[in-house]
């Protein structure tokens, strides 16, 4: 057996996913160019029942193992994280399967395997300790992205938005790697580990390392869409698939916080000094922008973008301060937003599944269809932090965690924006509850419910009892930092 | 964990989110009723099983599990709390439950499906949550409960939701319990802040010693219809008659005096709170007696019978007698509901709630009037029935304490209750014979069963008392002191009384004219009108306008800011890819020149 396999096997088992996706799309015959009443839901279900096995399977591996002469690990963290990102992928693919067998039937295969892809890199990125596996890593989970977001090539809207987050994306990567090589240079190695070290024992005194240090910061600022790297986002999130915006909200996000985390405080967390003023300037640019720009959006798809984006201010603010509580909270901030989120764009892609995503769109649905209303709400009211939802814990202890550093004045900023956020997304639930329509109720798939309802318990669940989840996020927390 | 417990509270809960989910099982009525019952059914078994462990000296202490967290400490606990009180309590709140919910079976009937369906989902979480408060592990998921229970009266006083006056009630008992409350709450807090927990056996520190049980006891106050905050619980009467019989006489009225008893620790420590509760208890027997006097609605006579026998519980408990004021809350229990579910019978037979309208039922409803009858005797206190037992104990407890103000008002609140019970009987069942006791019919079996049922505890629980002292692990001696006889005395005077006056006139008033007016006219009602509408709400409308005009001002300009800026940033989101890509650029620029300057 190759040393190091079992560390891999996770990403390993992707691969083949994707593999078994790519020949049964050859093989069975569903590229018909029609939409089909069902019968071609196969793949969809196949990826989806193979990652919930990965899913699984985190479980079952082996923690603290190193492959690739410790380029990559999998320990605690990482295995948290890639956690994360394959639920994930399960909701998005149950999300999907409706959405790809009516608006681009006959590339199922191709719209899964960019998925997998994707997903290869987030789950190698989690567990990247090495400059260059960080990187390829970092690409892989982008390039298959820039695919998806276009993969309604024929609408202008979504060619638009990939064409921004492709030209982004790329500068941005540009950017980092300049500041990669910035820190190749300075310190002579690509092993995290040994630059840990380095810092540890005082060497690499050079400003240039800290230039490099915050190049990096910025190109890593546009995977999670930090201002001011973020104007892609609601152009992206608007034009493209909606059950892939649902994962691209969430997962590339969770993937980018674990390379920030792997990076900046596993590998240079010695320099936290240089870079933490400028990570806490830009989460609370972040949070007020996403805010601000939030407030005016008549279109859904819009304004959870930009729900998203101040999401990531307080996100990156716990992110700065690198402690084990903050940096736990984090994980299960995460691990809430992921149900949370995804279920709002998953509701959303029911009722705008006529191509109209604003708030017409929305009046009067929990009439329409009351459990699909009382679900958003859920879900809005989890975005907006209200118990005894999962966003309620995941806000108050990040809260906790700014008022233990000491930071009252982000914790008052935060208290006053949480209620300009509870307007806008309220907005959405008055569409639902107190306008009326008279439009058919949406139609649900059962896939689609199936993935609404796991979003549902996963908000309740976290919500009601949230113990375990905070006490896997810490553990998963305090062994990265050996605490 | 005590699995015998846990059942207790897994079969009601089950059939709650049974019938709470599954809407087309609670929209067909009478299989949600047959649900609901049985639940209730196997969960008095189950606490019979309980309660049995118990008396043979198992399972008895608490299993809890951590709920809130934090300050990296378990600031709450859920879970169950087993001993000889909480188990013998909740034998009586199942088996009421089970015969109550049995009763509605038949009293309902008539009511849209519906309707039915809603009700019968409410008396299952009703149990779920009165058992939780009995078997409740610290104040905290006691409170929770509590919260609970009142939660559940509220939806059941308005139940006939057509009607206005009922809608009225229900938003009355809600108001005033949760005013109460708002005391209840800021004890826990002040618990809490001085304890660091929700126990009741952490002593409270000297200074807050009293304040603490102080205001747990406003929480009391209102929940067991304590003078002055009594006036919810008559108005409580316009649920359906079970309700009545189970939330507003037997268990959840009953909730105060329980917590009372479980939180005796930290009543303990403070004295002036005792007597003071001593007093208002006998205060509360005696005017409540009084005013039951002069009801004509023969639900309001036993409402406001309910009040005065809970002074009496509170009295005991304020003597610093526990077993006294528990015991005749058990006995009160089977013998209150008794009396309801017969008062029932009787509004279902006549379709009218004044005992005027009654009059001769005993000709037509022979079997229900005994049934009644015995639960009225044992109210009064005849010697032998349970009521006698219990309510000689408290006076004999009062005796002990050296109470004698209190004694007096409650020989005569004896005597009182079995007057103006025995008018009642006299009205309703031998009166003139009226319009509709001519057409009455005796009340269907499944109504009158479980009233059979109830009856045999209403009879006998007064044997008990060596049972209860077992739990209490105090010795329990039965004598028929001088108290005693003055107690058999009053009521028998009482009863002598009633006899004179209604055996030949029926329709004599029971007191003259001016002070019956003035009992009627509701005078606590009209305190508490006036004390709202000239006190809270000047109060009231200047924290309003501080509300509308600072904060919401405050708030308003804040939001209009960000709205402002809202429209105004549009700008920038352009659209355009270029200044995307120069918007990154800048970034960098922002990020690299920050660095240089720091580096330099």
């Amino acid at each position: 057996m190759i040393p190091g396999l079992e560390a891999l096997a996770l990403p390993l088992l992707l691969v083949a996913l994707a593999v078994a996706v790519l020949a049964a799309d050859l093989v069975v015959p569903w590229r018909a160019i029609e939409p089909s009443g069902g019968e071609r839901r196969g793949l969809g279900a196949l990826v989806a029942a193979g990652l919930l096995g990965a899913l699984a399977a985190t479980w079952w591996l082996p923690a603290d193992v190193v492959a690739v002469g410790g380029a990559y690990i999998q320990d605690g963290f990482s295995l948290y994280m890639q956690r994360i990102v394959l639920a994930a992928g399960v909701l998005a693919t149950l999300g999907s399967i409706d959405h790809v067998d009516t608006r681009f039937p006959g590339r199922q295969g191709e719209y899964y395997l960019m998925l997998l892809s994707s997903l290869v890199g987030m789950t190698v990125l989690a567990g990247a300790r090495e400059l260059i596996l960080l990187v390829v890593a970092f690409e892989l989970m982008g390039i298959p992205l820039y695919v998806l977001a276009a993969m309604q090539k024929r609408q202008a809207a979504g060619v638009e938005g990939a064409l921004k987050l492709y030209l982004t994306g790329a500068a941005s990567s540009v950017v980092m790697l300049y500041g990669l090589s910035f820190i190749f240079g300075i310190t002579g190695t690509t092993s995290l580990t040994i630059i840990a070290q380095g810092l540890q024992a005082g060497a690499f005194q050079d400003p240039l390392l800290v230039l490099g240090l915050l190049l990096t910061l910025a190109g890593m600022g546009f995977k999670v869409g930090a201002v001011p790297f973020h104007m892609w986002v609601p152009d992206t999130y608007q034009g493209a698939p909606t059950p892939f915006v649902a994962f691209l909200s969430v997962a590339p996000k969770a993937a980018g916080f674990a390379a920030m985390i792997r990076l900046f405080v596993e590998g240079m967390g010695g320099m936290r000094d240089a870079w933490w003023p400028p990570v806490l300037v830009i989460g609370l640019a972040t949070m007020l922008v996403g805010n601000v720009f939030a407030i005016n959006q008549d279109n859904v798809k819009r304004l959870l973008a930009w729900s998203g984006i101040a999401h990531i201010g307080l996100l990156l603010i716990g992110f700065g301060l690198a402690t084990v509580e903050s940096l736990g909270i984090l994980l299960f901030y995460l691990a809430a937003y992921v149900f949370t989120n995804m279920g709002a764009f998953l509701v959303a892609e029911v009722v705008g599944r006529d191509g109209d995503d604003s708030l017409v769109a929305w009046r009067g649905l929990a009439r329409r269809h009351p459990g699909l209303g009382l679900a958003m709400l859920l879900f809005l009211l989890s975005l907006g932090g209200i118990p005894f939802a999962a966003g309620f814990w995941a806000k108050i202890l990040l809260f906790w965690s700014f008022w233990q550093a000491g930071m009252g004045f982000i914790v008052l900023l935060g208290a006053v924006l949480a209620v300009l956020a509870l307007f806008y997304y309220l907005r959405v639930g008055r569409s639902m509850f107190i306008d009326r329509s008279e439009a058919p109720a949406p139609k649900v798939g059962l896939p689609m419910s199936i993935a609404i309802g796991l979003c549902l318990a996963g908000v309740l669940g976290m919500g009601v009892y949230p113990r375990p989840f905070i006490e896997l996020a810490m553990a998963a927390a305090a062994g990265l930092l050996g605490g | 964990m005590n699995a015998t417990a846990l059942a207790v509270l897994v079969y009601p809960l089950l059939s709650f989110l049974l019938l709470g989910l599954v809407w087309p099982l609670r929209q067909n009525g009478r299989l949600a009723g047959w649900i609901s019952t049985l639940a209730a059914v196997a969960s008095f078994l189950g606490s019979l099983r309980l309660l049995w462990k118990v008396l043979e000296g198992e399972g008895v202490g608490s299993a809890t599990i951590p709920w809130l967290v934090a300050d990296g400490k378990v600031i709450a606990e859920l879970g169950i709390h087993v001993d000889g009180i909480s188990a013998s309590m909740l034998v009586v709140v199942t088996l009421v439950a089970a015969c109550v919910q049995a009763y509605s079976l038949g009293y309902l009937a008539d009511e849209p499906k519906a309707d039915l369906g809603r009700y019968f989902t409410w008396h299952s979480l009703f149990i779920v949550a009165m058992g939780g408060l009995v078997l409740a592990p610290n104040l905290l998921q006691l409170f929770l409960a509590w919260e609970l229970v009142g939660l559940c009266s509220y939806l059941l006083i308005g139940f006939y939701w057509r009607k206005p006056s009922a809608g009225r009630a229900a938003v009355k008992a809600f108001w005033v319990t949760k005013f109460a409350d708002m005391g209840l709450l800021l004890g826990l807090i002040v618990l809490y802040a001085t304890t660091g927990s929700f126990e009741w056996s952490t002593p409270v520190p000297a200074a807050w010693a009293v304040v603490v049980p102080a205001l747990l006891f406003v929480g009391v106050m209102g929940k067991s219809a304590q003078v002055p905050l009594h006036i919810w619980l008559p108005d409580a009467m316009e649920g359906p008659t079970p309700v009545s019989a189970l939330l507003h006489a037997a268990t959840m009225v009953a909730a105060g005096v329980f917590l009372i008893v479980r939180a005796y620790p930290l009543f303990e420590a403070a004295p002036p709170l005792l007597l003071a509760m001593t007093w208002i208890g006998a205060v509360t027997a005696l005017v409540a007696a009084v005013t039951a006097v002069v009801q004509d609605d023969i639900k309001k006579v036993l409402a406001y019978s309910t009040c005065s026998q809970l002074g009496f519980m509170i009295a005991a408990l304020g003597s610093g007698q526990l077993m006294g004021g528990y015991f005749h809350l058990t006995t009160h229990a089977f013998f209150k509901a008794l009396l309801f579910l017969g008062a029932g019978a009787a509004i279902h037979a006549t379709h009218s709630n004044s005992i005027h309208q009654m009059g001769g039922l005993w000709r037509s409803t022979r079997f229900s009037a005994v049934l009644f009858i015995v639960g009225a005797a044992a109210l009064a206190g005849i010697p032998g029935l349970a009521g006698f037992f219990s309510k000689d104990l408290i006076l004999e407890e009062l005796l002990h304490a050296g109470q004698y103000g209190p004694l007096a008002m409650l020989l005569l609140s004896a005597g009182l209750t079995a007057f103006y019970m025995t008018r009642v009987v006299a009205i309703a069942f031998f009166g003139p014979a009226s319009e509709g006791a001519a057409h009455a019919h005796e009340s269907p079996p499944s109504m009158l069963l479980p009233m059979t049922v109830l009856m045999v505890p209403a009879v006998l629980a007064g044997l008990a008392g060596p049972l209860f002292a077992g739990l209490w692990n105090q010795p329990y001696h039965f004598a028929l002191t001088p108290v005693g006889g003055l107690a058999t005395l009053a009521a028998l005077s009482g009863i002598g009384l009633g006899v004179l006056r209604y055996g030949t006139r029926s329709w004599a008033s029971p007191l003259p004219e001016g002070p019956r007016r003035f009992i009627l006219s509701a005078p606590i009602d009209s305190f508490w009108l006036a004390a709202w509408q000239r006190g809270l709400q000047p109060v009231a409308r200047g924290i309003g306008w501080v509300d509308r005009y600072v904060v919401d001002g405050l708030m308003n300009a804040v939001g209009w800011l960000f709205l402002l800026a809202g429209e105004k940033v549009r700008a920038l989101q352009t659209g355009r890819a270029q200044d995307y890509v120069l918007g990154v650029l800048m970034g960098v620029l922002a990020v690299v020149a920050y660095g240089l300057v720091g580096a330099a």
